[in-house]
């Protein structure tokens, strides 16, 4: 069997059991990546000697009887993953070269518990894009079909689990950043509620929407990643002091669960027929599994994608503010004017969906705009957390497409940003209300994956990973990598 | 300006098409009724996040210099941004 085709759960055996060591599984990997990567290009770097070095000291702990269930376990991280001495760039220019100083918590997180990292995978420039084609170095593929996109903003991520050539690997969401390019790739993604996992160390695009989140090959890894991820951290006030309990009752089954099937999001603009077929069968299923389906209705879905878009750019426009030429990153010095080193090492270093945004979100912050736009966004946000809150009453887990559409062909939105921005209007309204959010691979259509999104209460994970978990049991189905 | 952007000869038209085309599909929020609905201000109930006053290990001077374009005796260094009086 190819290792590069197993769960993290069966890897994590034939390591312990010593049928196999962590340096020849980091070794099978970066192989993979030399010959898969040139097609698929998921990464933007590969660090093999810290992979290399990671995988010695897993060795060291699986011989001593000290390792846990992720020891050895390689993995991929996005670009915008603080990791200490690795270059992290946001898929931005204006980074390049920039090497942070230290190890954000996530990923420290994983360190600890004896991960092995390949390398730092491609996005849209600070995440800001549904295709990973607004990366200012190159657009990253769909290894199920090279011609199409992976989706976004974690498409690199996405595409190197989905290509195996990383077991798992970390993304981040902001309106479905994990979400959609897990569905598009055929993987496991996960976004946690809101302050599930710290931020430290995360490059800020939205900070009240930004969740780090896993892409797997199973449900049963996708907890397991994000329950060595999760918990409070002083170093992010955001952080919450919540019981860690992601895994709970994960294989106990939905029979007798209600599941929500709001009708607004099966007719969405643009929703393709085969990806709502694939969607109801998986419905079928879990009906089939014990679950009872109940209609529920989000009235304000139309409104989620125009508030969306007026909160989230106001933030960046926020947030990208320090990346100004002085304290990292490229720069054009100049000797005698300050505003013409922000302005040239800014117009050097963004690209163009990141200066889109950063306008918009400046004009909606702007005197005598405020009351209009990011006042009546945030007000707007509040009726579709209500939505949401209304719904729950009804049901467990609110179920629909993750993507009205499967994989898209390389090109097909980069002039229309408005079309670009409907891929995620099943997917935002999650960010918006804060809530965790799975998207599981469930059937195809023309020849590429379909995911079923499963959204739940606030800090209830556990919920919506049970009912992830049972899908896949009662369809059978299996991840295998996309072959390239 | 405000947002110190840099634009190109060209740009502002550019922008200003797609930023238009964009705005249009936002002002379908105008339609909806607000004035009684309170903004979100967080996401997730919080709580007032207090810590202990206490000295604990930060990044060295070198450390947080290490990506600097330029410095000088320990200081970012940036063009002067006030005339000499």
């Amino acid at each position: 069997m190819d290792p590069t085709r197993l769960t993290l759960s069966e890897l994590a055996t034939l390591l312990h059991d010593r049928e196999m060591s962590a340096s020849e599984l980091a070794v099978l990997h970066l192989n993979r990546i030399e010959s898969t990567d040139p097609d698929v290009k998921a990464y933007l770097r590969v660090t093999e000697d810290l992979a290399l070095s990671q995988a010695e000291a897993a060795d060291r702990a699986l011989k001593a009887g000290e390792a846990g269930p992720l020891t050895g376990i390689p993995m991929a991280v996005k670009d915008v993953l603080c990791v200490k001495g690795v270059e992290t760039t946001a898929g931005s220019q204006i980074l390049a070269g920039f090497r942070p100083p230290y190890t954000g918590t996530a990923v420290q997180r994983l360190f600890d518990a004896g991960v092995v990292m390949l390398g730092v995978t491609n996005c849209d420039e600070f995440a800001m894009g549904s295709s990973t084609e607004n990366s200012s170095y190159f657009p990253t593929r769909n290894p199920w079909n090279l011609d199409r996109v992976p989706g976004g903003s974690s498409g690199g991520s996405a595409a190197a689990v989905a290509a195996g050539e990383a077991v798992f690997a970390l993304g981040t969401d902001t309106g479905g950043s994990i979400r959609q390019p897990a569905a598009l790739c055929g993987v496991v993604g996960m976004k946690p509620t809101y302050g599930r996992v710290s931020r430290y160390g995360l490059i800020a695009f939205a900070s009240s929407l930004d969740q780090i989140g896993p892409f797997t090959r199973s449900v049963e890894d996708c907890a397991l990643v994000l329950d060595a991820m999760a918990g409070h951290d002083p170093l992010d006030s955001t952080s919450a002091r919540k019981p860690n309990d992601v895994r709970k009752r994960l294989n106990d089954g939905i029979d007798g669960m209600k599941l929500g099937v709001p009708k607004e999001y099966f007719e969405v603009e643009g929703i393709e027929p085969g990806v709502k077929h694939a969607v109801e069968q998986a419905l079928r299923m879990l009906e089939s599994a014990g679950a009872k389906l109940v209609d529920v209705t989000l009235p304000h879905t139309d409104y989620g994608l125009a508030a969306y878009y007026i909160i989230a750019p106001a933030e960046c426009s926020s947030n990208l503010a320090r990346f100004d030429g002085v304290k990292y990153g490229i720069s054009e010095q100049d000797e005698q004017n300050v505003t013409d080193l922000y302005m040239n090492t800014r117009r050097r270093g963004f690209g163009t969906e990141v200066r889109r945004r950063v306008m918009l979100g400046t004009y909606a912050l702007s005197s005598g705009y405020y009351d209009a736009y990011y006042l009546k966004a945030q007000k707007v946000r509040t009726l579709i957390k209500r939505d949401f809150d209304a719904a729950f009453e009804q049901c467990d887990a609110i179920v629909s497409a993750t993507s009205p559409t499967v994989a898209f062909a390389l090109g097909a939105k980069t002039q229309d940003p408005l079309a670009m921005y409907l891929c995620d209007v099943l997917t935002l309204g999650g960010n918006l209300a804060g809530l965790p959010g799975v998207s599981v691979p469930c059937g195809m259509s023309g020849g590429l994956p379909v995911g079923l999104q499963v959204l739940a209460p606030q800090w209830r994970e556990d919920v919506a990973l049970r009912v992830a978990r049972a899908y896949e049991l009662a369809s059978g189905m299996r991840i295998e990598p996309a072959l390239v | 300006m405000l947002a110190r952007l840099g634009l190109e000869p060209g740009d502002e038209e550019f922008y200003a098409e797609q930023l238009s085309g964009i705005l249009g599909a936002i002002d379908r929020l105008q339609a909806l009724d607000t004035e009684h609905i309170p903004p979100t201000a967080q996401v997730v109930e919080v709580e007032a996040v207090l810590r202990e006053d206490e000295p604990r290990p930060s990044l060295t001077q070198e450390e947080v210099l290490a990506n600097a374009p330029a410095k000088v005796d320990g200081f970012f260094r940036v063009p002067s941004i006030q005339e000499e009086t």
